[in-house]
């Protein structure tokens, strides 16, 4: 086994002017490990000046978040990350795929062995490299207790350190990049952009006049017919965007089509929906803020929900024996108990709407939604979206205590 | 070989070829993270505790340890003296005695821990019957003002918390893990 070079300019207690980071992700289905991946990655670089190696086993996927990725390449450049094809033969240890002064194992992803040796050589050396495993995002109470704590390799003697994501000052925070908001406000506050914006994704001159606009990103779902039904029978007119992906093929079949394929469109009683091309990742929080309700999944889509500050619903990605819906609830839990002194507490019908509207479109029981409750709540609801969005964005985001982290460790 | 998941109390795992003693577990299990177990432990050979937070796959080796049934018989500084069945004596030394030192009394029956046929630590029965040295007595409207335990001095080295009938001469159980009162004997 070859020894790994240390970084050329990492020393022993003190971390280089432009770290080098390797971020490894496991795509283990759809597209959340890796778009929080990616976002981090960029994110490193150009607010923390890192150097990132991202590290990815299924570059098709990642392809669909974005699109100008050449799955074929080994090893290519995009935004300043070196992305490299993460195969299953990870090859001998060289200057060209050596250990970073920080490594980041996505989601608990399992590091090649003979990295794993070449860390070990790195710590041999009086360098090793800051070892950290970074979570999946989870509002449970304990996620502040194992955020930041240690193990060590029972071989190797490593140190690795848990990063916890999450809704307290004792969590790692979430993924949240520097302009996020102004680019927000700009697009909120200009109508040349908005209308930009619906004449590209949608092929209209503008959002439609009187009508609420909903973007539904969700998996397969038992209670999507009954929904559509009840936005057909909806008072106010309902504008539904449909991204291509999992749950679009069930809203062309209650259309009585095959399929609701990206650029067509169709109607009944008061709904009308329009199905858009997979969104890339740098196009969807446009798609959160031009609608009025967002109805999104898994862990990256329903962060930037929240970043949207608008009503939204959370399909969160089903396990066996309802695993996951401690982990829902516990998100309920915080966010609606969320208030701040100056704040008008949400009233309990909201509340009630909200948690009732998300356990069963989560499957909790087999009742249908209830839409009309869900909508009355929508104004309270959009004003506790913008509290929650402003309350959270006054934590350090994930990369920034990501690197002050990393800094500490190496003082 | 074990993972982290299945290590118990007791159980001796390898860090750095180096031998620890699990004290405690924590597991935990939520939505799509990886299950964790919180692991505290002591050193076995030297002195030191801590605590590690590991993957439940995480794979450990571990130790199984010869055990062998004693009596204490006597204190020459710094080794503690037991002795087997047969006569055979053997000796530990004061710093790896750890809680067993507070228990201590001649005679008293333990077991002496083995590894590689060295002598390094005892056992202690889980539950011994200790009498109280003093406690004291209880006071009218202790229990309405909440205060539901006292501190009772066992010996020069031990003090456990026991409920207000507890007085001073009582036969008293404690759990020898935790130093907890479980029950008058």
């Amino acid at each position: 086994m070859p020894a790994a070079s240390p970084s050329a300019t990492a020393t022993s207690g003190a971390l280089p002017l432009v770290p080098r980071c390797d971020l490894f992700c496991t795509v283990v289905d759809n597209f959340g490990d890796i778009g929080v991946c990616w976002r981090l990655a960029r994110q490193l670089v150009r607010e923390h000046g890192w150097s990132v190696r991202l590290w990815v086993d299924d570059l098709a996927s990642f392809r669909h978040l974005r699109p100008d990725l050449d799955p074929a390449l080994a090893r290519q450049r995009c935004d300043g990350v070196d992305v490299r094809r993460w195969d299953a033969d990870f090859g001998p240890i060289s200057e060209a795929n050596a250990p970073g002064d920080v490594v980041i194992e996505g989601f608990a992803c399992h590091l090649p062995k003979a990295y794993l040796h070449a860390m070990h050589a790195r710590k041999k050396a009086g360098n090793a490299p800051v070892w950290i495993n970074l979570e999946y995002l989870s509002a449970e109470n304990w996620v502040d207790d194992f955020h930041l704590q240690k193990s060590l390799h029972p071989q190797f003697g490593l140190v690795k350190t848990i990063f916890m994501p999450g809704f307290t000052e004792r969590t790692g925070g979430l993924i949240r990049e520097r302009e996020l908001f102004s680019r927000r406000e700009a697009f909120l506050a200009s109508a040349g952009l908005r209308n930009a914006w619906w004449q590209r994704a949608v092929g209209l001159p503008a959002a439609p006049q009187g009508a609420l606009v909903v973007s539904l990103f969700a998996y397969e779902n038992a209670a999507l017919p009954a929904l559509l039904t009840q936005w057909a029978q909806s008072t106010t007119p309902i504008v539904c965007l449909v991204p291509q992906g999992r749950i679009a093929p069930a809203v062309g079949e209650w259309f009585g089509r095959h399929a609701l394929t990206a650029g067509e469109s169709a109607a009944r009683g008061a709904l009308t929906v329009h199905g858009l091309p997979f969104v890339a990742q740098n196009d969807f929080d446009a798609l959160l803020w031009a609608c009025d309700l967002n109805f999104v999944r898994g862990e990256d889509s329903f962060v930037r929900a929240q970043w949207a500050a608008k009503p939204f619903v959370w399909h969160i990605y089903p396990q066996a024996e309802n695993a996951h819906h401690v982990k829902l609830d516990a998100f309920l839990e915080r966010y609606l108990a969320h208030s701040s002194p100056a704040d008008t507490p949400l009233g309990g019908d909201a509340r009630e709407a909200l948690r009732t509207f998300w356990h069963l479109w989560n499957g909790y029981a087999g009742t249908p939604p209830n839409w009309t409750a869900l909508a009355l709540a929508l104004p309270e609801l959009n004003r506790h979206a913008q509290r929650w969005a402003s309350t959270q964005a006054s934590l350090p985001d994930l990369a920034r205590q990501l690197a002050s982290f990393v800094e500490n460790q190496v003082k | 070989m074990k993972i982290a998941q299945e290590l118990r109390v007791g159980n001796v795992f390898m860090l750095e070829n180096e031998p620890h003693v699990v004290l405690r577990t924590e597991f935990v299990k939520s939505g799509r993270n990886s299950s964790m177990v919180k692991l505290k432990y002591k050193k076995l050979l030297k002195e030191g505790r801590g605590e590690f937070t590991y993957r439940a796959d995480e794979k450990f080796d571990t130790v199984t340890l010869d055990k062998k049934e004693v009596t204490y018989s006597y204190y020459a500084d710094p080794m503690y003296v037991f002795m087997d069945a047969e006569y055979n004596q053997y000796e530990v030394e004061a710093e790896n005695m750890d809680n067993a030192i507070k228990y201590l009394e001649p005679d008293m029956p333990c077991e002496v821990v083995f590894y590689n046929d060295k002598a390094i630590s005892v056992e202690l029965p889980t539950t011994l019957i200790r009498v109280v040295e003093y406690t004291e007595p209880a006071v009218k409207g202790d229990t309405s003002s909440g205060k539901v335990l006292k501190n009772a001095k066992i010996n020069d080295l031990l003090e456990v918390q026991v409920p207000l009938f507890v007085n001073t001469g009582d036969k008293i159980e404690i759990d020898t893990r935790t130093d907890e009162y479980k029950s008058r004997a």
